[in-house]
């Protein structure tokens, strides 16, 4: 038995005071057990809302930007021997969408980043069915790409999405245009855009994703489907859609495709701030939560540890009698502080883990979330036992040294 | 030429609170090696303050102390815990043994704190203290099961665990009835005698005091007798 006496007399205080240690343990389980659940609460749900948004966003959309007249004409006639003025710019429309969209998008895959291209046409629309008509948006899309990219399929609600390359005419409609077109897979529907003349299509499948704005605008049909809506030939393509590896580098991947292209290259942060916002008001709250909780179990170990000092001031003082040095009792009562901590830390991890697991299978069952988004994700474990260790040391650190400073003169002769 | 277990040199102390008086006055003393010296005088004469200084627990002092030849006057507080855990035991009026542990670890513990003996030694050595003090089969209870006799008894074992050049002893047979007293008496005289350890004491108990080598008398803070 190789135990250092600091040790063994720290180890023997704690045991002779089980419940206290117990509840000063119970304190730093509390706030670790927390730290741990809220934090796999807030990672789970930013993840959810991040594949969320990742379900109708691309991580970076390329689309050409109607552009204010610039003098870069005058320029090429003109060269620079002349200032050139141009009095009241207006905004040049882009109607033919991305010039050459294939060459584009062979450009693209051969960025290393990138981890797949889609094309899309983008229409509006007038969905007629009986008398009722509608506004919204006919996406024209290669289906099988559209589904890798951003799992179609688990929004379907009714038919084959794949129907699309097969029937002609097919058209998938969010589920509220069905609602309210009271339409079934196998209806026809009237769409009918701006510039081309009015279709009839089969709906072969009807989707529902939890944002009601899309449901009951949104349908995706066959890319040549859609450009034909338009009146436009094979090459007409509105948006290039790309995702990469990791959608965190987005926005430098965003830049360099812009520079790449020329297009205008917008990423998903740019098209979803609100949710950045979101991200960052939760850490917020998250963190102020976790902090309380971990000063207040901090402060439960300080209490502790400062009536267990008042209480054995003339132990303290005997021990200095016989030559234990101030370093040693430091060490003696920061080390009762460490082991509260690691008891309730290891407690708190599997509490903390227990009860994400617990919460995870919450049902909620609003629209396609099922259960409590939680995440699992070890580095959380990883902090709360640093914060948790952090915090029993700060908390036992004056008590300690208190307890080093004893004058056993004075306790001695009382 | 006779050796010095401890030498104080023009010790001065004052009491500040509330207002400033001088609880030691000048003063110089020599204990020798193996000596068995009780300090005497009345309460409040100052004789348990002169001995928290010489204990060099007391650090607010003027003047020097030597301890083994070795000036403890101006050390760091490691540095006299250090010297007080080698060189000096303690026995007080009061046992106070740490009531969590059993008696042999209470024993023990200035023995481990030490360090220059293995577990397996202290533990040995521990129990044989225990012995020579006839608690040995008291070692594996908790200290504040015991009689107040054996409590002392086992303070004074844990006094000599590291088997300390000078004991001190602050009225260490004030709580003990004649029996006991006279059995750690007889310890201390063996200890002084055999083992060439000094003993220094402060009592009231004349009849203690009278059998030990030399009597200090002290009064007002001043040495009134060396006793030689």
């Amino acid at each position: 038995m190789k135990i250092n006496v600091n040790t063994e007399i720290a180890l023997t205080y704690l045991s002779a005071r089980k419940k206290q240690t117990a509840i000063a343990a119970a304190g730093v389980m509390f706030g670790i057990s927390m730290f741990i659940f809220m934090q796999s609460l807030m990672k789970g749900t930013n993840d959810y809302f991040e594949k969320m948004s990742f379900n109708s966003t691309p991580h970076i959309r390329l689309y050409s930007e109607n552009k204010v007249a610039d003098t870069h004409m005058l320029n090429s006639y003109l060269k620079d021997s002349s200032v050139k003025i141009l009095t009241n710019p207006k905004q040049l429309i882009q109607t033919l969408g991305i010039n050459n969209p294939y060459g584009i998008i062979k450009e693209i895959i051969k960025y290393p980043r990138v981890a797949n291209v889609t094309p899309q046409v983008t229409a509006n629309v007038i969905y007629t069915s009986g008398s009722v008509q509608i506004d919204g948006n006919v996406a024209g899309v290669n289906i099988d790409q559209e589904d890798k990219m951003f799992d179609v399929q688990s929004n379907m609600i009714a038919g084959d999405l794949h129907d699309l390359n097969r029937v002609n005419n097919g058209l998938l409609i969010g589920k509220g245009v069905a609602d309210k077109l009271s339409l079934h897979v196998g209806d026809n529907i009237t769409v009918t855009s701006g510039t081309g003349s009015p279709t009839i299509m089969r709906v072969i499948g009807i989707f529902a994703t939890t944002i009601k704005q899309i449901d009951e605008t949104k349908s995706y049909a066959n890319i040549v489907q859609a450009q034909n809506l338009l009146g436009k030939d094979r090459s007409y393509v509105t948006d290039i859609k790309i995702n990469i590896d990791d959608y965190n580098n987005a926005p430098a991947v965003a830049r360099d495709l812009e520079t790449i292209t020329g297009y205008k290259a917008e990423d998903w942060v740019q098209a979803n701030e609100q949710l950045k916002a979101a991200f960052k008001i939760r850490a917020v709250i998250l963190n102020s939560v976790i902090g309380v909780l971990l000063l207040v179990a901090g402060f439960g170990i300080y209490n502790i540890l400062n009536m267990t000092i008042y209480e054995k001031i003339k132990e303290i003082a005997i021990l200095k009698a016989q030559g234990f040095s101030g370093p040693a009792v430091t060490s003696i009562f920061l080390q009762q502080a460490i082991y509260i901590g690691v008891l309730g830390g290891i407690i708190g991890v599997i509490v903390g883990f227990l009860i994400t697991l617990m919460v995870s299978r919450i049902y909620i069952g609003a629209g396609s979330l099922k259960y409590l988004p939680m995440s699992f994700y070890t580095p959380h474990y990883v902090e709360a036992i640093i914060f948790g260790i952090l915090t029993t040391v700060a908390a036992g650190f004056f008590p300690a040294r208190k307890a080093s400073k004893v004058d056993p003169v004075t306790i001695i002769r009382g | 030429m006779e050796s010095i277990a401890l030498k104080a040199t023009g010790i001065n102390k004052y009491f500040h609170d509330p207002v400033t008086i001088p609880v030691l006055k000048n003063i110089t003393l020599d204990v020798r090696k193996g000596e068995f010296v009780s300090i005497v005088g009345k309460s409040g004469c100052g004789k348990s303050t002169l001995l928290y200084v010489l204990s060099t627990m007391d650090t607010d002092y003027e003047g020097t102390l030597d301890i083994n030849g070795v000036q403890a006057t101006g050390k760091s507080l490691n540095a006299l815990a250090r010297i007080r855990n080698e060189s000096i035991g303690f026995v007080f009026q009061f046992h106070y043994l740490l009531p969590d542990f059993t008696c042999l670890k209470n024993v023990m513990i200035p023995g481990l704190r030490l360090g220059k003996y293995s577990y397996k030694e202290v533990e040995a050595r521990a129990y044989e203290k225990l012995k020579m003090f006839g608690v040995e089969d008291q070692a594996l209870k908790r200290a504040d099961k015991l009689s107040g006799g054996q409590q002392q008894r086992v303070a004074i074992a844990r006094a000599l665990i590291n088997e300390p050049a000078i004991i001190m002893g602050d009225e260490p047979t004030g709580n003990l009835d004649s029996k006991n007293t006279g059995i750690v008496f007889d310890l201390f005289q063996k200890l002084a005698k055999d083992f060439g350890q000094t003993i220094i004491t402060v009592t009231h108990d004349e009849d203690f005091a009278r059998r030990s080598d030399r009597i200090i008398e002290m009064a007002d803070g001043e040495i009134k007798s060396h006793g030689k």
